[in-house]
């Protein structure tokens, strides 16, 4: 298997602090992978980094062999690239299903006159788009919320949400910041579920996750990184019992435990 | 139709409200049969300057993007007309297709720098571009814009050789542009590139993660709103029969974004509102008129403090 | 609008001026050197004059700036309601038999005193709740009390232009080197580096200043420093408001003429100069108003004045692209 996305030598530097130091990886296709480490080590930078948010200093990403780094975050989702938030970005204003529908923008290929002049092309594939949206919110259990007002579902609720808008595109990699962040055991057992879901959907998945059992249970592959460099990589076994991943989830007097 | 309305099967009640917008757009072409001349001329402004709200709509309420030399893209298109019927002689329909691609060229070419800024320095730098074009005017360039006192003489339009020299027939012009600007705001509602900006307005960085060009659908937001300012340019240079620098100054940008934010922006019945606050009320209490902007002042502090969804804001959309 | 000065005839006979050949140090022709030496020296005395209203007007909205990131768009038409304040007490007192010295005087505290109450008031009304909504909630806001001030000045004054009385001050004029300078020239110059050393002193050598300083770096470190940001808010808005006002009544008194709309001629330009000079940088504004002040007073001669002001606007529209923190500001951290 080919990998699908590879980093090499990734580097970022923010006004004098290196964020991200030297960082390679590759994610092979069908695999869930975990990027992991304490608060502060880099993991949402290097996802900002992938999803074009911010542009490297060194280093390149490759997307299939194609060097995508530094490409914006539209062509980065042209490329089949979906992420979702730490702090969930869902729509304010609207409604669940009309989020989960953004998902499918680039699957719209009305040109912009056919959609003002109303053609009947553009409002067939608005039509299916449509069945589109509501056939993954039935899937995923979220059919009967479809009208509300996104941000007024339970959190727990909100990220299924944000995750469908992420799928309903039918990536090829989904990107998940912390998508345990906030949930209890029991919507934690159910997001372990929902992963291998997406997993044997045919979606390669890559998270960042402080959550250790969601962590250890879903993941195929797992890179540890500290003070952006990595540290450790391996799979849950090895990565759990090597010391120097232990050192920096518990090491020194002044850095935090693993939650 | 008398059956109990469930939140998932509205047909009738929906029925009643598409069909009340073109209902009143009908009831309004009769306006020229019941009332003089001067109200209809009237109505045949606010028709021109509900479109120029309009198109201002496109840009700053579905848009989010403070457009506050909008008078820029209605003067152009003005002064298009004005210049190509009375020094070139062409006849006034024939100077649409220019009227609005230049406008619109020139909203387009306009995004590219103004994209760039931030919020309030994309305010003044519209006042800016605004305020050149007005000046350049002024200036007179080979002598082809008449300097302050402009061009006059605007001749009348006409349809298949049949000229539209009255105002009622004017007015039918205007009103039935007004009708096809809004088909095409209903269908901007619905289509793609009107989620696409609201996908931007709402939350940019989610937006292009999800695939959305910003770039793109800004520039082509600011050339449409353009093109349908040049398009009520025309009408207007061809109502006033003159079109003068007075008439594009920063103040009548100013005049769009009051009606557009008080109104509700990305509302459709909201800018209508808007616009007959701000041009028809003052002319039914003609003593009242000069309190114009002094109202409007107040009513947008007024929205921003207490309503800042407009006076009549767009029904969240369900699907 | 317009501040050339009218040079005397004697001046414009003897001068022929010749764009290409002109030369100010052309030793073949001491004599026009001498009169152009008068030009010169007469219009670096008008752009002071001008420059100094403007960075009175600029500072205002630099200081807003700085410390809430918002642009009073209102200050402008505060400032020259401070003039039309100023013109009324002038114009009903004429007559009364107080000297010019003592009605200016009164007319300066009597605007100072008016339009810094209405500062905090529109702080108040219309900024201070929307304090916790997005910025641009608060742009419109501005917008609108700027529509709301503009309009009640023209609807308690009327739309005319206004005619300051003349033989406030001694027409005194003198002759420096060729170039003629008035009495209000000098009194508005002196009275704006008064004002702007008393500003810097108060800004860079008390406790309150600092206090306006570190809020304008960071409100909330600032907060949690202990240090009162509705206090700190609250006396921007009376000084800006303040020295605009001064500002104003100059500009009524320097042309003798006021109208409803010069808030936003004047306050435009004074806006441009504070950009021009780095927005939330106080020398910035100081420097950004004289640099404007005397661009347009060079430009006056050579170009026509719409031109001039076209080039002022494509200059603000440049710095904006290319350089928006100005010539002294800082980089502003923003936050996209």
């Amino acid at each position: 298997m080919s990998a699908l996305l590879e980093l090499r030598g990734l580097g970022i530097s923010f006004g004098g602090m290196r964020a991200v130091d030297d960082l390679s990886l590759s994610i092979e296709e069908g695999h869930i992978a975990a990027l992991i480490g304490p608060n502060g080590a880099g993991k949402t930078t290097v996802f900002n980094m992938i999803t074009g948010v911010c542009r490297p200093n060194d280093g390149q990403i490759l997307w299939q062999g194609q060097d995508i780094t530094g490409a914006p975050p539209h062509r980065i989702a042209s490329l089949g690239i979906r992420r979702t938030f730490q702090t969930i970005r869902l729509f304010p204003d609207m409604s669940v299903f009309e989020n989960v529908r953004a998902g499918c923008h680039l699957r719209a290929h009305q040109r912009w006159w056919q959609g003002l002049l109303g053609s009947p092309a553009q409002r067939r594939e608005d039509a299916m788009l449509a069945e589109r949206t509501h056939e993954l919110l039935r899937r995923l259990d979220l059919d009967g919320v479809a009208d509300e007002p996104a941000v007024s579902l339970p959190y727990g609720l909100q990220r299924r949400v944000e995750m469908a808008r992420a799928l309903v595109a039918q990536p090829k990699l989904v990107i998940l910041d912390e998508p345990a962040a906030g949930l209890n055991d029991a919507e934690s057992a159910e997001l372990s579920q929902t992963i291998f879901a997406i997993r044997d959907s045919g979606v390669t998945v890559l998270l960042v996750e402080h959550d250790m059992n969601v962590v250890m249970n879903v993941t195929d592959h797992i890179v540890v990184i500290n003070f952006g460099r990595k540290i450790a990589e391996g799979d849950a076994a090895a990565v759990r019992d090597d010391p120097a991943v232990i050192e920096a989830y518990l090491g020194r007097d002044d850095e935090e435990p693993a939650p | 139709m008398s059956e109990p309305v469930e939140k998932q099967s509205v047909p009738s009640v929906w029925r009643i409200r598409t069909l009340s917008g073109p209902l009143l757009w009908a009831v309004g072409l009769a306006i020229p049969a019941v009332f003089d001349s001067s109200w209809v001329s009237i109505a045949a402004i606010f028709a021109i300057y509900a479109v120029s709200a309009l198109s201002e709509d496109v840009i700053l309420g579905r848009g989010g993007m403070f457009d506050m030399g909008h008078a820029v893209y209605f003067g152009i298109g003005a002064y298009v007309t004005a210049i190509l019927n009375s020094s070139f002689g062409l006849p006034i329909f024939a100077t649409l297709p220019a009227a609005v691609l230049l406008s619109a060229a020139a909203g387009a070419l306009l995004a590219g720098p103004l994209m760039r800024l931030r919020g309030d320095y994309l305010l003044v730098a519209t006042i800016g571009f605004n305020s050149i074009f007005v000046l350049a005017m002024q200036n007179d360039p080979g002598g082809m814009t008449g300097g302050s006192d402009g061009i006059t003489g605007i001749g009348f339009p006409s349809l298949f050789g049949l000229p539209l020299a009255s105002q009622s027939a004017m007015f039918w012009l205007d009103w039935v542009v007004l009708g096809i600007v809004l088909l095409l705001m209903r269908n901007l509602d619905r289509c793609e590139f009107g989620r696409a900006q609201r996908y931007l307005k709402q939350d940019e960085l989610a937006a292009t993660t999800l695939g959305v060009d910003a770039r793109k659908v800004k520039t082509q937001a600011f050339a449409l709103g353009a093109g349908l300012a040049g398009l009520a340019g025309t009408l207007f240079a061809v109502q006033l029969s003159t079109v003068s620098p007075a008439s594009f100054v920063f103040t009548e940008s100013v005049t769009l974004f009051a009606v557009v934010i008080v109104g509700g922006p990305g509302s459709i019945p909201g800018v209508l509102l808007g616009t007959a606050l701000m041009f028809v009320v003052p002319q039914i209490f003609r003593d009242f008129a000069q309190y114009r902007y002094f109202v409007f002042g107040i009513a947008m502090i007024a929205v921003m403090v207490l309503r800042p969804q407009g006076l009549w804001p767009q029904r969240r959309r369900r699907a | 609008m317009d501040c050339r000065v009218k040079l005397g005839n004697d001046a414009n006979e003897a001068i022929q001026f010749d764009r290409e050949s002109l030369s100010f140090f052309d030793k073949k022709h001491p004599t026009l050197a001498g009169k152009v030496m008068g030009t010169f020296i007469q219009q670096v005395f008008n752009g002071l004059t001008v420059g100094g209203i403007y960075a009175l007007i600029a500072l205002g909205y630099t200081m807003v700036y700085g410390v809430m990131r918002l642009i009073n768009f209102a200050h402008g038409d505060l400032c020259i309601l401070g003039a039309f304040i100023g013109l009324t007490l002038l114009t009903g007192a004429a007559g009364s038999g107080h000297s010019g010295a003592v009605l200016l005087l009164c007319a300066f505290v009597l605007a100072v005193v008016v339009i810094a109450i209405a500062g905090v008031v529109l702080e108040l009304v219309a900024y201070r709740p929307l304090r916790k909504a997005d910025r641009l909630s608060a742009v419109v806001s501005a917008l609108g009390a700027s529509l709301l001030i503009e309009n009640s000045i023209m609807l308690i004054w009327g739309p005319d232009v206004h005619v300051f009385p003349a033989d406030l001050l001694p027409a005194i004029t003198w002759t420096v080197a060729g170039a003629n300078i008035t009495f209000v020239q000098v009194m508005i110059i002196l009275a704006s580096v008064v004002l702007m050393t008393a500003l810097y002193f108060f800004i860079h050598h008390t406790r309150f200043g600092t206090a306006i300083r570190a809020t304008a770096i960071d409100q909330e470190t600032a907060k949690l420093m202990g240090i009162k940001v509705n206090q700190v808010i609250l006396t921007v808005f009376v000084i800006g408001p303040a020295l605009g006002a001064i500002g104003g009544l100059f500009v009524g008194i320097y042309y003798r003429e006021a109208y409803f709309t010069m808030g936003w001629t004047y306050g435009l330009y004074a806006f441009i100069a504070a950009i021009l000079g780095g927005i939330g940088s106080i020398p910035g504004a100081m420097v950004g108003g004289v640099l404007l002040g005397l661009f347009n007073a060079f430009a006056a001669g050579y170009i026509s004045s719409s031109w001039q002001d076209a080039i002022t606007f494509a200059l603000l529209i440049a710095i904006l692209l290319v350089r928006p923190t100005g010539l002294m500001g800082e980089p502003d951290a923003g936050k996209v």
